[in-house]
């Protein structure tokens, strides 16, 4: 049996993972980060757009602080989110996009003086002061108050999680890729490590820790159409489900982004709405100004990807042989704008669809559909990282549900708090692993690793007709149609009862190549299993939630329910050989929010069934700021809703103009 | 001093654990001998090919070379110094150019699949450059050493009598072709390596250059060719421009 | 030679390099997989198909399939190149060869590890920001110039896909050559106001033939980098630095 000790273990090696493994790193712990893939082709890569901070260092950006940020992410998620975590999250990421500038991400910086900018399909000129000369620049987002995304041209992920792993390198961390974490070693009452399967080989290790971290990223490979990388599967996610002990939270709450290119499912980035870019329809109108007339395209990403799917249900969409779709033109923003600052997806439009954007006129626009990006929902978790329900387990990042982002995600808040998390929750289990000694028992390694071998074992024995690749494309046709932007009961029930038939006709088929060592049919044997886990918390958890918030829409329950479903879902696999999840919820109490509930500022003004408490609560919030005028915002938060951050990442951000006020 | 040379085949570094700057010189001076003997040629075959322009043009250069509006009637000596200068730089080149050479069947293998495999015309072109710089180790030592030792046997009949009579011509042939070749690739790299000017630009006009160096090259050997055998009665008489008129 | 399908499909032959060196019983050899055609298709679309329809054994890479992450680098015909954003439309004679990435350690059959290599190069040309002054994140950041920052992110765009390795001679011939995507780093850093080394100190990571001095300038790396960087560019400026090093 090959065993590996290490202090601090950490499953996935994109921003999140490789961020805590610098948080642990620099408390001295030894310190190993698994991945399925070299660490510097993690998802984390892809991002293109940016990453939210409250900089405010742009004119476009004055007035920007932390409070506008909440607000944004609160609003963004509506009011799903726990409001301490987004508060947390905020005063964070000023000093990540500051410490990753040291760190060398080149970000765009600021000329002083004017600059030709696209704001609702008009040119504007922007005065830059002398003061901001050299500052990291911001671009527009969806769903902000202010300009607030820093980027990196259209490759921010990249740079981002370049500069992240070379200084994960830099300080010894020890990478071990083509390592897939199977399950999860604990005890019944903490986690100690994993079993892995060594990809090349077949080989299974254990690595066993103080501490393990789940990193995993999203699970969005359980739709047929998604912007995920193909290792986005969830597994990180599915182990911890598998332990019949940890849980997950609102897996239902899946963000549909409005512009992946079509047929190729690559993402066209938000930045080519926030720089200016506007939707047309077939007949090259600009329709989201009618259904939107305030944010336009650049609502919230839920908000936009359904109007979309509205416009085209409306008779409106653009014919093609891969269904209907509709137009992104960023063609107005002119070439230079576009080859200086949105060439990835000019080199993909090029490359995949043999279009130019920067071409005038409908030459150069862009085929785009709503389809799946982000997976709000996660491994659930307390406000430190650590799993609520099983100790020595933590998560970060997207596969994490601590839960930034409720039921919708902002543009700019993924890599942004990929990288917030790896600070704050890396430094709890660092804290975590720090504090504890080693006591894993070999008789309990033994074990799961006799557990998981066994199961291989069992897999290349079954005798079965059926097919694994039929039922992995029969699950995300699934989740595609029945389990998308729009859902209705009827359409939900189907999707649950046919996810369990094909999570038992897994054990009913016939991997062809019978070896434990390198074998592609073997991986999916044991992926599609676990994908169809996390596909079953996704539906039953959209079924039973009988309302729409944020990304989660009911046509049947076309209301945000406040009054019966201002709550968390939570999912548990309570037996292995249960075929359905257990669903329990968390309740989320708005006497203690800072920001009670409301109306975002976009959507459908009218469908909100309002809480009482969030009148009371509102008045009670004036009333003490009324009271209380010799406050300054820090104060004042502080009382309404504190909050605990480690190390001094509590401290006040300076800006300029503004000092640390 | 001994001990610190020990340290140095230990650790790859000296006593102050630096790296040595051996190779970095090297590096330079292989493109600087490059540089020089690029130049060198570039001349050389200008120079040679003013039998194109007749023999008393070649005469009159040949002369200048020997110094004759110093030394009356010219002094070959001058002649025999060039080449002894050329000769150091040419065997120093040859030195440090070999470190690059491929050093086993295996790396010589490696490179001919690869370059098979990407057929790629940047890195087909090395096969040019090492087969030709190869050669030239023989050829170039070869001529070299006749105009060191008979520097005297320079001009229009002596040059072409050496070529035809003397059988010199498949050595003459071969040399041109190669150092040419070696010349213009040698210099493409330069300007590549150092990032002198623009590839494609230099690329083409070394393209241009090359042609029209082999075509001089290849039309002056013919010509001597056609000198030495009409000479070949009187092999070993010198040119003289009287006697000529 | 192909035929013509109604829907307007041609059929394509992929032949693949098939081989698992940690299988003993594993002989190297080719096969050949015919596949109809799609519009728009690419060699992910290509290989995925093989893989669920007609081989489940076959390996290869793929992780974003959109020509950003890197992993699909692969030998295309003579060429190395990302598969992901390769159209089989681009081979008229509808034969397609498929070879793993030379220079890198083959796992199996059109997979290689280009992990094990990559980091060990950027703990080799330590490839990351060195500053030793203590920095406080909670203020205004240091102020960059716009368009040396601009210079900086062109270099920082490379994706450590292997391509200029497996394009470069010089890597064939010589294993502990650095290659192109080692040497952009440098320079990348280099110029990274943020970073505190000196060309002398460059000089320790990359002044000897298996670095800087070992490019023998072929262009291999260049003419195939996916990112098209200027990598000439970028080791001549490295190398005219590590010359005038004292």
């Amino acid at each position: 049996m090959k065993i590996i000790y290490s202090d601090a273990l950490i499953v996935g090696g994109g921003l999140a993972g490789l961020r805590s493994a610098i948080a642990t790193k620099e408390k001295g712990l030894d310190t190993i980060v698994i991945s399925m893939v070299p660490v510097k082709r993690s998802h984390s890569v892809a991002a293109q757009g940016g990453m939210q901070a409250a900089l405010a260092n742009s004119v476009m950006g004055e007035g920007d602080n932390e409070d506008v940020h909440f607000a944004d992410t609160v609003k963004g998620s509506d009011w799903g989110c726990d409001q301490e975590v987004a508060r947390m999250f905020v005063a964070t990421a000023p000093k990540a996009i500051r410490e990753l500038a040291n760190w060398g991400v080149p970000w765009s910086r600021i000329s002083a003086g004017e600059r030709t900018v696209i704001m609702n399909g008009q040119k504007e000129i922007i005065q830059e002061s002398q003061d901001a000369h050299g500052l990291i620049n911001a671009r527009d987002f969806g769903g902000t108050k202010k300009w607030r995304t820093c980027y990196t041209s259209d490759a921010t992920g990249h740079t981002m999680l370049y500069a992240v792993a070379n200084e994960a390198l830099r300080r010894n961390v020890i990478i071990h890729d083509r390592k897939e974490a199977i399950s999860i070693i604990h005890d019944e009452k903490k986690a100690i490590g994993v079993i892995a399967r060594d990809l090349v080989n077949g080989e299974l290790i254990a690595y066993v820790a103080k501490g393990t971290m789940i990193a995993t990223g999203g699970y969005g490979r359980i739709y047929k159409q998604s912007t995920n990388a193909i290792i986005c599967k969830g597994i990180g996610t599915a182990i911890a489900l598998e332990t019949g002990i940890a849980t997950l939270g609102n897996m239902e709450a899946v963000q549909f982004h409005p512009t992946p290119i079509v047929p190729s499912a690559i993402l066209l980035t938000e930045g080519c709405r926030g720089d200016g870019g506007v939707l047309r329809d077939k007949d090259g109108y600009r329709f989201m100004p009618d259904y939107e007339p305030e944010k336009k395209e650049l609502a919230s990403r839920d908000v936009v990807s359904r109007r979309m799917i509205q416009h085209i249900r409306a008779g409106k969409g653009v014919p093609s042989p891969y269904g209907e779709h509709l137009w992104l033109d960023i063609s107005i923003l002119g070439r230079k704008h576009i080859e200086k600052n949105l060439r990835d997806v000019q080199d993909i439009a090029k490359t995949f669809n043999g279009i130019d954007p920067a071409d005038e006129g409908s030459k150069g626009w862009m085929p785009v559909l709503p389809m799946q990006h982000y997976s709000m929902g996660g491994v659930r978790t307390k406000p430190t990282g650590e799993s609520t329900t099983l100790d020595g387990l933590f998560a970060a990042g997207e596969a994490a549900c601590w839960d930034l982002h409720g039921f919708n995600r902002l543009g700019g808040n993924s890599v942004s708090e990929a990288v917030v998390s790896g600070m704050i929750v890396g430094e709890h289990f660092a804290t975590y692993c720090k504090e504890r000694n080693l006591n894993a028992n070999t008789s309990v390694i033994s074990k799961f690793m006799q557990k998981q071998s066994d199961y291989l074992n069992e897999i290349l024995a079954y005798n079965g007709k059926e097919n694994i690749f039929d039922i992995k494309d029969e699950m995300r046709s699934i989740m595609q149609e029945e389990v998308g932007i729009f859902r209705n009961e009827e359409g939900l029930q189907r999707a649950v009862k046919r996810l369990e038939e094909l999570l038992i006709m897994t054990k009913q088929i016939n991997v062809k190549s019978k070896i434990r060592g390198n074998n592609p049919e073997l991986n999916e044997a044991y992926r599609v299993p676990k994908m169809l886990k996390i596909a079953l918390c996704v539906a039953k958890g959209a079924l039973e939630r009988r309302e729409s918030r944020g990304a989660h829409y009911r046509e049947d329950y076309i209301k945000r329910d406040d009054l019966n479903w201002l709550k968390r879902t939570i999912t548990r696999w309570e037996a292995p050989e249960a075929t359905t999840p257990t669903i329990s919820y968390e309740e989320l109490d708005i006497a203690k929010m800072e920001l009670p509930p409301a109306f975002r500022g976009y959507g459908r003004k009218d469908s909100i069934i309002e809480h009482p408490q969030s009148m009371e609560r509102t008045q009670e919030i004036e009333a003490f700021k009324a009271t209380h005028p010799d406050m300054d915002r820090f104060e004042l938060q502080e009382q309404l809703m504190p909050f605990e951050l480690p190390l001094d990442y509590k401290k006040k951000n300076q800006r300029i103009g503004a000092e640390y006020a | 001093m001994q001990k610190n040379h020990l340290i140095e085949l230990l650790t790859q570094k000296d006593n102050r654990k630096k790296k040595s700057k051996i190779p970095a010189r090297l590096d330079f001076l292989q493109s600087a001998t490059g540089a020089v003997l690029v130049l060198f040629i570039m001349f050389h075959l200008l120079f040679e090919s003013s039998i194109l322009l007749g023999k008393d043009a070649m005469y009159a250069l040949t002369k200048a070379f020997e110094l004759d509006f110093v030394f009356k009637g010219g002094e070959p000596l001058f002649i025999a110094f060039l080449a002894f200068g050329v000769f150091v730089v040419f065997i120093l080149h040859a030195l440090l150019a070999m470190r690059k050479f491929p050093s086993s069947y295996r790396e010589y293998s490696a490179y001919r699949l690869h370059a098979k495999m990407i057929q790629h015309e940047d890195t087909s072109l090395w096969f040019i450059q090492i087969t030709t710089g190869f050669m030239m180790f023989f050829l170039g030592s070869i001529h070299l050493y006749t105009m060191m030792t008979q520097p005297d046997k320079i001009g229009p009949f002596a040059s072409a009598d050496r070529i035809y009579s003397d059988t010199m011509w498949p050595m003459y042939l071969l040399l041109l072709v190669s150092v040419v070749l070696h010349a213009s690739v040698g210099l493409y790299r330069l300007i590549i390596k150092w990032g002198w000017f623009e590839r494609e630009k230099s690329k083409w006009m070394i393209k241009a250059a090359t042609i029209f160096y082999l075509g001089i090259g290849l039309v002056s050997l013919g010509v001597y060719m056609k000198i030495g055998y009409e000479h070949r009665g009187e092999y070993g008489k010198r040119y003289t421009v009287e006697a000529n008129k | 030679m192909h035929r013509v399908y109604e829907d307007g499909g041609r059929e394509i032959v992929l032949t693949i390099f098939r081989h698992n060196p940690n299988d003993e019983d594993s002989i190297p050899h080719f096969q050949d997989y015919p596949i109809i055609e799609r519009p728009g298709m690419t060699l992910y679309i290509a290989l995925t198909q093989i893989y669920t329809s007609m081989d489940h054994d076959v390996s290869f890479d793929f992780v974003c399939r959109a020509g950003i992450c890197g992993s699909c680098a692969m030998v295309v015909n003579g060429k190395p190149r990302l598969a992901c954003r390769t159209l089989t439309s681009e081979f008229s004679e509808g034969k397609i060869t498929l070879l793993p990435l030379p220079t890198f350690q083959h796992i199996k059959d059109l997979s290689v590890d280009t992990g094990t290599f990559m980091n060990a190069m950027t703990k080799r040309v330590e490839g990351w920001i060195v500053n030793n002054s203590p920095q406080d994140i909670s203020t205004i950041e240091k102020p960059i110039d716009p368009e040396l920052s601009d210079e900086i992110f062109e270099l920082d765009r490379c994706i450590e896909c292997g391509i200029c390795l497996a394009s470069c001679a010089t890597k064939v011939m010589r294993p502990n050559f650095v290659g192109a995507v080692g040497l952009n780093r440098v320079a990348r850093f280099s110029l990274d106001p943020h970073d505190s080394r000196s060309d002398e100190e460059f000089y320790e990571l990359i002044g000897d033939d298996d670095g800087i001095f070992g490019c023998m300038s072929f262009m291999g790396c260049q003419d195939h980098c996916p990112k098209h960087l200027p990598l000439q560019k970028q080791i001549a400026y490295m190398r005219n630095k590590m010359v005038k090093v004292r």
